[in-house]
């Protein structure tokens, strides 16, 4: 093999760049109006952010409207209401953003008188959490009590239903 | 060493007691005829001298005052040759990376590619949007700068761009929107305010991209400066300079004292009121203490508003006007001695 050379090479040699690839520019608009320019792989020429640190509680600590919206995608959370009462409920304020209370009234057909007596319920049960609590816990527990009927429950209503 | 040690006859019982080695005799503190021999005042019986009762002590009042600073909203424009940097090197890229795949991010026969494809078609074929028409490839590959005085590079025609290129231009059927049924993007608010346009000093969101600061003064006559009061006792400067905000400027304002040390102190002698005419009114205003106080030394603390607004109504220290001001016009409206007391401590930008 033939010794190594050190002698330079004067014409253009290959020289392997990264392969890098192609970059926008894009405009991002978050939830609050305000814009910058970033540099990304996404076509897209605007983008538009409807939750980021804008309008979010933890990054706007002064904001009181943030505080009370509680996020109920999907309906999951008004599901669970349904099936298992307000009595696991954190606070009196949630929900309230959710109009889970007036969509019950609603759906139970009467007026406003309807909705106040909801909301006193949601009071006095919220009053005393404890006492909703150990009610669902104690075996003295039935169903229908506060809101729905525990999963044992309608798993034996199913069954009996099955029977039928 | 402790005060009891101080002094040539406390020498005495600090050395007997610090070390036992010394003898009595060491330890006794030279006595003046023989350790200055020399001294003409050796001989001559010393007399402590009177302290002199005509010399004046000079009595500041102490107070505690905030600089109170909106930090910029905005990041700063970026400079002529900054954009013209930016748009070399977008087009740069154009040379150096990978080619866009469309198929990558458009499905074919999809509305969405015929959306991308009439849109590149109106660029000529470049897939990014604010580079203006440029060819990486070709025979005028070599053709990548701008004209003297193009507007290729400045950031209003790259958001220009960018709007009108995220306007939809294939409906969902894969038909052509025309001109008069396109919907417009809605442009973005400008980095210039109203409160800019209209020059009003007092709003929150005028000069967004800089930092402002309050300034407030008493009456038509009286010089601008930063809130500040008097500092009790029983307060710390932090406490006090706090306590002078919210007694000043209302507490609508969600503002943050930073730390407890102070930035900047300005030191203002008070003017000797002349014996035949009558005091000036600025300063006997200070409560009738001018006969106690020589001057007042201001210790200024920095603090940032979040959110809220100043609020003159009612406040104890006879504010009538407040303005929020940036760099360059806080040093012109301030005092000249005021203003080179803090101008080291205000923001670059």
């Amino acid at each position: 093999p033939p010794p190594l050379t050190t002698t330079q090479v004067r014409h253009a040699t290959f020289v392997p760049r990264p392969r890098r690839p192609y970059t926008f520019t894009q405009l991002v608009q978050l939830s609050d109006g305000s814009t910058f320019t970033v540099r990304t792989t996404m076509p897209t020429a605007l983008l538009r952010s409807s939750r980021d640190s804008r309008n979010h509680v933890l990054w706007q600590p002064s904001d009181r409207s943030l505080r009370n919206v509680e996020a109920d995608e999907a309906g999951k959370l008004a599901a669970f209401r349904g099936r298992f009462g307000r009595g696991w409920d954190m606070d009196a304020g949630a929900g309230g953003g959710d109009g889970a209370a007036a969509a019950a009234a609603a759906a139970e057909g009467e007026g406003g008188g309807e909705v106040k007596k909801t909301d006193e319920a949601v009071a006095a049960a919220d009053a005393d959490p404890f006492d909703s609590l150990t009610d669902l816990i104690s075996s003295q527990y039935k169903g229908g009590q506060l809101g729905g009927l525990t999963a044992k429950e309608e798993q034996q209503k199913e069954a009996h239903k099955k029977k039928k | 060493m402790s005060a009891a040690s101080r002094g040539g006859n406390g020498a005495v019982s600090a050395l007997l007691r610090n070390s036992r080695r010394v003898c009595s005799h060491c330890a006794r503190p030279p006595t003046s005829s023989l350790a200055r021999p020399y001294s003409e005042a050796a001989t001559t019986p010393k007399t402590t001298p009177t302290p002199p009762e005509d010399i004046p002590s000079t009595r500041y009042r102490i107070k505690a005052g905030l600089i109170l600073s909106r930090p910029p909203l905005l990041t700063r424009a970026p400079t002529p040759f900054e954009s013209a940097f930016y748009l070399y090197q977008k087009r740069l890229n154009e040379r150096l990376a990978a080619p866009f795949r469309a198929p990558l991010y458009f499905p074919t026969d999809t509305a969405r590619a015929l959306d991308w494809r009439l849109k590149q078609r109106e660029r000529h074929g470049v897939a990014a949007k604010d580079i203006g028409r440029y060819n990486p490839r070709g025979r005028v590959a070599w053709n990548d700068e701008v004209l003297v005085g193009s507007a290729t590079s400045t950031p209003e025609y790259v958001v220009e761009r960018l709007l009108a290129d995220a306007e939809v231009r294939v409906s969902e059927d894969g038909e052509e929107i025309s001109a008069e049924e396109r919907v417009p993007v809605e442009r973005p608010v400008g980095r210039r305010s109203r409160a800019d346009e209209e020059g009003d000093v007092r709003r929150l969101d005028r000069r967004m991209e800089e930092t402002v600061y309050l300034v407030v003064r008493k009456g038509e006559e009286g010089e601008w400066g930063f809130p500040a009061g008097d500092v009790t006792t029983s307060e710390a400067l932090h406490e006090t300079a706090k306590r002078t905000l919210a007694e000043s400027a209302g507490v609508n304002m969600n503002a943050w004292i930073v730390g407890r040390v102070p930035i900047a102190h300005h030191v203002a002698e008070f003017e000797d009121a002349p014996e035949t005419g009558p005091a000036p009114a600025a300063k006997a205003a200070d409560a009738g203490d001018e006969s106690r106080f020589d001057g007042e030394k201001i210790f200024f603390l920095k603090g940032r508003i979040m959110a809220g607004q100043v609020d003159l109504t009612g406040n104890k220290y006879g504010y009538t006007d407040f303005k929020w001001v940036n760099k360059d016009e806080l040093r012109q409206t301030l005092p000249y001695e005021y203003w080179r007391s803090v101008r080291n401590m205000v923001e670059l930008r």
